[in-house]
């Protein structure tokens, strides 16, 4: 893949040259794009991925920026 | 046409007001000029609870009110300015949640009856979601039919409208410390009804006459929407219809068809629009548009129906709010199927002058001169069949005087909660750290919700397009719902490539790593609720405070027009997030109301209003409160970072 650069304007510098971006454009052409829920196929994959991905309600050692209070 | 460009920025709504002119159609644009608005109903200061009234008791303008003049300026109750215009307030703030919240109820009774299989063609779509709520509201799951698991799910929602103790379910979603602040308060919503119900009896003539007292009662019953029946809406159109992930479509009124026959769901309720893509794309009704001329059926959706089919099936969005009637003044559409909300009564008068069918469905929404098809949910098939067939039968109909315009613009949409936490993570990492991360480094300002309706007292998309553009420039990641979404959509920000075009280094380059546009899509007004849970989950995954309030974030309706968007608004306040509002202030007639809300909220709720009719000002009030969040977190510093190119890297190793 061919890097695109860039000239940006920095604080205390005059231009800088950085990477530009790096995704192809256009459209998608899969029609399953962005179906992740179907991946999880069983109920126990299911119910992992709610303690794992949604942990800020239902993992049962998380509370992340409340682990010094009593759980919900 | 200087004066038709100030009506709207899209070129297809310009195209159409031209039509319409020469059609002599009337339209909602040319309304707005003939019917200006009340200058005193405006600022909240006419009063017409009894029949004393009505009273009006606006300030004098120009001039210094004596303290003999202030007091003499009341109702003939004597209720004073302050007091009616909370009570203004409040009834806006009541009529929003009943209406989200008989949406919801209308979906949790529909649930159950899916659940009981009294809903053919209807099931549960989406497993996962229906484990969330189990979890959530402690039923139990073992090794019981989803079925099983949600009647037990639907039955707890259906009496969370009809709760008179206790506190709503949801609430316990919240962040810990902000659940305890609304206890505090004592504005915590025990059910949904009761506190809409309590909303009008304290407003009732003669009732609850402190100004203070009222507002906190908007908030409350603002809460009841928000963390009650938005949430419970958008929790069961999950759970029957799947809980949205990006997919690409398209919007503008460039989606309707020459050759087919063009169908538009217009409203709220997704039930009968879901039906409706299932009955079109059904071979008998395709064969039987094929045996009217037509080359098939084009079902396309408008206001927050569209978002809702948009999002999960990649139904291409007709317009948003302001271009309801435009799309008759195309000529090309057979039929206007409406629901509930935000359906304009002049859609019958438009339709006189071309050969569109206006087709009310719901039992709550008939609209004189509109044809009433009423859906049925318990045989669903043969209700969306029957609208489908009278909108196929009119094809035959259609004039010559067709002008579709060719505007229409790709978009990605689908960004749920638990979307965004995937994409940032991963399936076995979902987390919103990534995002967490960003903003503490200050690639990410911050998160921006820009929300809400058209409204066309000022340029139709305009304001929305100006502030998110602003926003993007800053590093402001932001989310979007209802119309404003699609008025950003329609102008490219909901693709990927316009985070190299038009949002900051920062945020370009994060939104280039995950793959997400730099505006996200998260579907119609009543999903706020997710921005609730993102926000949440911010929270919760930790570096940035422990309650929405501290998180460097804040919410706008720069085109605001309906009762449902000042409720928004206010559970967005009361949940800790600054709210600026365009167009006009409901309580502006009254410098104690709206003092109290702008400023003296932020001490209650740790969030406040404001009013701003500049977008890009309002912008920067956005970037200002979010950047007052960063130095209280101690993170400001992060963004005064270098620029590092290849050479001072290399010196770096
Ligand atoms: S309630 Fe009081 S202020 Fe309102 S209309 Fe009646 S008399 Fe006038």
């Amino acid at each position: 893949m061919k890097y695109k650069v860039k000239t940006r304007k920095s604080p205390g510098r005059e231009t800088v040259e950085v990477l530009g971006e790096t995704f192809e454009q256009g459209k998608p052409e899969d029609k399953d794009m962005g179906r992740w829920r179907q991946k999880l196929g069983s109920r126990g994959d299911r119910l992992k991925y709610l303690e794992t991905g949604e942990r800020y309600w239902f993992g049962k050692e998380w509370y992340g920026s409340e682990k010094r209070k009593i759980p919900a | 046409m200087a004066e038709k460009e100030a009506k709207s920025i899209d070129q297809a709504t310009l195209e159409m007001l031209e039509k319409a002119a020469q059609d002599g159609a009337r339209v909602v644009f040319e309304r707005a000029e003939t019917t200006r608005p009340c200058p005193i109903g405006a600022d909240g200061m006419c009063c017409s609870l009894c029949a004393m009234g009505p009273c009006r008791v606006q300030p004098p303008k120009g001039k210094e009110e004596t303290l003999e003049e202030r007091r003499k300026r009341v109702g003939v109750c004597g209720a004073t300015p302050e007091t009616i215009s909370a009570r203004n307030f409040v009834r806006k703030a009541a009529a929003g949640t009943a209406s989200h919240g008989d949406h919801g109820r209308v979906m949790a009774k529909f649930f159950l009856a899916v659940a009981k299989g009294e809903a053919p063609g209807y099931e549960i779509k989406d497993e996962q979601k229906l484990l969330q709520l189990a979890l959530d509201l402690g039923v139990t799951i073992g090794d019981r039919s989803n079925e099983e698991v949600a009647i037990d799910i639907a039955n707890l929602l259906v009496k969370e409208f009809g709760k008179q103790e206790g506190e709503l379910l949801f609430l316990k979603r919240a962040p810990l410390k902000r659940q305890e602040l609304w206890r505090k308060q004592g504005v915590a919503p025990r059910g949904i009804d009761i506190e809409v119900a309590e909303s009008m009896h304290r407003t009732h003539m003669g009732t609850d006459q402190d100004y203070q007292d009222l507002l906190k009662n908007a908030v409350k019953v603002s809460l009841a929407d928000g963390w009650g029946g938005s949430m419970i809406a958008t929790e069961v159109q999950d759970i029957i219809f799947g809980t949205p992930a990006p997919l690409l479509s398209q919007i503008n009124l460039g989606v309707l068809k020459d050759d087919e026959v063009n169908i538009i769901i217009h409203g709220h309720e997704p039930q009968l629009a879901e039906m409706m893509a299932v009955a079109a794309q059904s071979p008998d009704m395709i064969a039987y548009a094929k045996s009217k001329g037509a080359k098939g059926i084009n079902l396309a959706g408008m206001c927050c129906t569209a978002n809702e089919m948009l999002m999960r099936h990649g139904v291409p969005i007709a317009g948003n709010f302001l271009q309801q009637e435009l799309a008759i003044v195309t000529g090309a559409l057979e039929a206007m199927v409406v629901d509930v909300q935000c359906i304009m009564q002049g859609l019958v008068d438009t339709a006189r002058c071309y050969h569109t069918k206006v087709i009310t469905t719901d039992p709550r929404a008939k609209i004189q001169g509109a044809t009433h098809m009423e859906f049925h949910e318990h045989e669903a098939l043969e209700s969306a069949k029957a609208i489908i067939k009278m909108a196929v039968d009119n094809f035959v109909n259609r004039g010559k005087n067709v002008r579709i315009p060719k505007q229409k613009t790709d978009m990605i949409a689908g960004f749920s909660h638990e979307t965004i936490n995937y994409l940032l993570g991963g399936l076995f990492r979902a987390s919103y750290r990534p995002l967490n991360d960003n903003i503490i480094n200050g690639r990410i300002r911050g998160v921006a919700a820009v929300v809400g309706c058209n409204n066309p007292r000022v340029t139709h998309d305009s304001g929305n397009l100006a502030m998110v553009k602003e926003l993007i420039k800053n590093d402001v990641l932001v989310l979007q719902t209802g119309c404003m979404a699609m008025a950003s959509a329609k102008a490219g920000l909901m693709l990927p490539e316009a985070a190299v075009q038009f949002a900051g280094d920062g945020l370009a380059s994060v939104c280039e790593a995950v793959g997400i546009p730099p505006v996200l899509h998260m579907g119609a007004c009543i999903d706020n609720s997710r921005i609730l849970m993102s926000a949440t989950a911010m929270v919760k995954d930790g570096g940035l405070g422990d309650d929405i309030s501290d998180l460097p974030v804040a919410a706008a309706a720069p085109e605001w027009m309906s009762e449902k968007a000042i409720t928004i608004g206010q559970y967005a306040v009361a949940s800790g997030i600054f709210t600026v509002f365009g167009v006009n202030w409901p309580t502006i007639g009254s410098k104690e109301v709206t003092d109290f809300m702008f400023k003296d909220f932020e001490e209650i709720y740790g969030g406040m209003w404001a009013f701003e009719p500049d977008p890009v000002k309002a912008a920067h009030l956005m970037i200002a409160h979010i950047d007052k969040k960063r130095k209280a977190l101690g993170i400001d510093k992060a963004r005064e970072r270098v620029l590092y190119d290849m050479a001072m890297r290399r010196e770096l190793v």
